[in-house]
């Protein structure tokens, strides 16, 4: 550091207090909930998904992108371990879906404010957060509303996620909105890479995500996952009972660890 | 589980003698006119010396104690006054109960501010003596059926605790006669040469319920102490509203508002007396000569005082556009439950957040539809169709009635 750039700086700390300059650290630490996948909790976010933050699940574009069914099985994992929040704003959930994937439906809430109604899936996604409501996932859909209609009732969520250090994961359709962009700490981007076959069957789809923004590590990451759809009725023969509850007496195995292949950070 | 278990006169003897304190000393019969073929409900510590007991007919009452007094039962006074006790006790224990001549209180846990059972035990004996004005008899147990019994074995003033596991201990020496079973149970056990609780408890189970049958069991946990009774505290369903009539109908909207706020001033005073919450509320304009119109919500958060009343009753008044002059603003509370952060609410059982959360749901739903917040369940007989695999449910708190 040159004399004249030290006599600066003196003169500013002199003038304005020590607070005024300091040296940029490493990245603000937040806490993570781990999703015990290796390409989530290693390559795209640091230690897991962070709590107290908004993580986006964003489409790339139009046609599925896997978004929904990755955030349902973040779900599922998260009715394990504590009380979870899911905001049917797309309109999509089977709950039967849900239990296939493996989740504690005791534990589960499912609010569905109606079509189209973000601003009130938003408020009551905020109030249970405040309320101690640990997990939360959004899923959005539908029409897309003016964002000057709901953009405050999502800075009120995000601020309640930030006070209560809850975990709130939000599935957008493209095109993603502004306040949405600004609101996450963390965006994945979702694109379909094509549909999983076996024995002439459907039975995944390869999502590749894209770390889009991060605010506790640098951006660009980019990996593929594949989502295994559960086959509900495969092991009902077998244990004589409906088959939605086997998951439940199962190992916690979530259905989407299988990794295509991971690519290096771009 | 540790129980507190209150014993005061009957609430409708207390309530009279709030109304006629000229009655103090003297015999007193609850129940009405001695002609009236009716029950005594509740009489004076003079009327019972006289051979007056609860539950003999009134006229037969009269030939014991000519000179008593009869009063017929007040059941608004009683009301009140119940809800008096719930007030004082919830401020000192989570989980109240109030009966005619008892009051139950749950004393689990620790509380911040006493540091023992006897000091806390202490404190709500003091507060319901404020409460009621007459000294009460304290029992303090491991379940109801024996902070009962050590209610009556206790004085007026004075607090009997029995200490976990010594349960069994204190009830030995009981007669049959406290069991609350048939008597018929009583007289066999009786037949059988058992004299005391403590022989019953000599018994095995299975001997019990060879003779007893389904009863056996419970006999067999009475005699050592563990029934699983409980408190059953009532759940406040009360509604309160605050009424002003304004000096000349108007239509001047500062007016409205300025009536409005006392309003919600006063129900919001009383709110924070008792420590309670409105899950609802309203807000009615009277019209001179035509239909009073009113507008209702449920807040976004319990109201437990004037301020958040007010933000409430000002979300409503937007929907009131009146067409003519005003002649009477009321607020209305309703759906009134304890308010939450009180240093009682520590001491509640089971898990606070998930408690907080499912009551959170509750008033989603009350402000958003039935069927905007609900928990799946997996259906017991699925069927193919994929709609058929679950059913939906509300939430609500483990072991709490709604």
């Amino acid at each position: 550091m040159s004399d004249s750039l030290s006599a600066a700086l003196a003169t500013l700390r002199s003038r304005y207090g020590p607070q005024a300059l300091r040296r940029g650290g490493p990245p603000e630490e937040a806490g993570a909930w781990s999703t015990a996948v290796p390409v989530l909790d290693g390559v795209l976010t640091p230690g897991g998904l962070p709590s107290g933050r908004v993580t986006l699940l964003a489409a790339a574009g139009r046609g599925p992108s896997g978004r929904l069914t990755l955030l349902q099985s973040l779900a599922a994992l998260a009715s394990r371990s504590h009380d979870t929040g899911y905001v049917d704003l797309a309109g999509t959930l089977d709950p039967g879906f849900l239990a296939d994937l493996g989740a504690d439906l005791d534990a589960c809430l499912v609010i569905s404010p109606g079509p189209a109604r973000w601003e009130r899936g938003l408020v009551m996604a905020r109030a249970l957060v405040a309320a101690g409501m640990p997990w939360v996932g959004v899923a959005l859909g539908g029409d897309q509303p003016r964002p000057s209609l709901w953009e405050h009732a999502l800075a009120a969520l995000a601020e309640a996620v930030a006070k209560r250090g809850a975990i709130c994961v939000v599935a957008a359709p493209a095109p993603v909105a502004a306040p949405l962009r600004h609101a996450s700490s963390l965006t994945l981007v979702c694109t379909a890479a094509g549909w999983q076959r076996a024995n002439g069957d459907v039975a995944g789809l390869r999502v590749r995500l894209t770390t889009a923004k991060s605010k506790l590590g640098a951006p660009g990451a980019e990996a593929t996952v594949l989502l295994r759809y559960p086959r509900p009725y495969a092991t009902a023969e077998v244990v004589g009972l409906p088959s939605v509850v086997v998951p439940r007496l199962q190992p916690i195995v979530l259905p989407i660890p299988d990794v295509a292949g991971v690519a290096a950070r771009g | 589980m540790r129980v507190l278990c209150a014993r005061h006169p009957h609430l409708g003897l207390l309530a009279a003698l709030r109304r006629y304190p000229e009655l103090r000393g003297e015999p007193v019969i609850i129940g009405g006119a001695p002609e009236l073929r009716l029950p005594v409900v509740a009489a004076s510590e003079a009327a019972q010396a006289a051979g007056v007991r609860v539950g003999q007919p009134l006229r037969q009452a009269q030939q014991h104690c000519p000179a008593a007094v009869f009063v017929p039962l007040d059941p608004d006074g009683v009301a009140r006054l119940r809800a008096a006790v719930c007030a004082g006790l919830h401020r000192l224990s989570p989980t109240v109960e109030a009966g005619d001549q008892e009051a139950f209180g749950d004393l689990s846990g620790r509380h911040a501010e006493y540091s023992d059972e006897a000091a806390w035990a202490s404190a709500l004996a003091r507060r319901l003596r404020g409460v009621l004005d007459v000294e009460i008899a304290v029992g303090v147990a491991g379940s109801r059926f024996v902070a009962r019994l050590a209610a009556r074995s206790s004085h007026p003033g004075r607090i009997r605790r029995v200490r976990s596991g010594d349960e069994a201990l204190f009830l030995a020496p009981l007669p049959l006669d406290v069991l609350p079973v048939d008597p018929a149970i009583t007289a066999r056990l009786a037949a059988f040469g058992l004299d005391c609780l403590g022989a019953v408890a000599g018994l095995g189970p299975a001997d019990l319920q060879r003779q007893f049958g389904p009863d056996g069991l419970r006999l067999y946990r009475l005699a050592r102490g563990e029934d699983s009774g409980g408190i059953h505290p009532v759940p406040a369903q009360r509604a309160w509203s605050e009424r002003l009539v304004l000096d000349g109908a108007t239509g001047d909207l500062e007016i409205l508002l300025r009536g409005v706020r006392q309003c919600a001033t006063a129900l919001g005073g009383r709110l924070t007396a008792e420590a309670l919450a409105a899950g609802e509320v309203s807000v009615v304009f009277e019209i001179e000569e035509a239909e009073a119109i009113s507008a209702s919500g449920v807040p976004a958060a319990p109201s437990g005082n004037a301020g958040e009343l007010w933000t409430a009753a000002l979300g409503l008044l937007g929907e009131l556009e009146p067409q003519a002059p005003v002649a009477a603003v009321r607020l209305g509370v309703s759906r009134l439950a304890p308010a939450a952060g009180r240093q009682a609410d520590l001491l509640r059982p089971g898990d606070g957040a998930h408690d907080a959360v499912v009551a959170t749901a509750d008033r989603l739903r009350s402000r958003f539809g039935a069927t905007t917040v609900r928990r799946p369940r997996l259906a017991l007989d699925p069927g193919d169709l994929p709609e058929r695999r679950f059913t939906w449910e509300a939430p609500v708190v483990a072991g709490v009635a709604r």
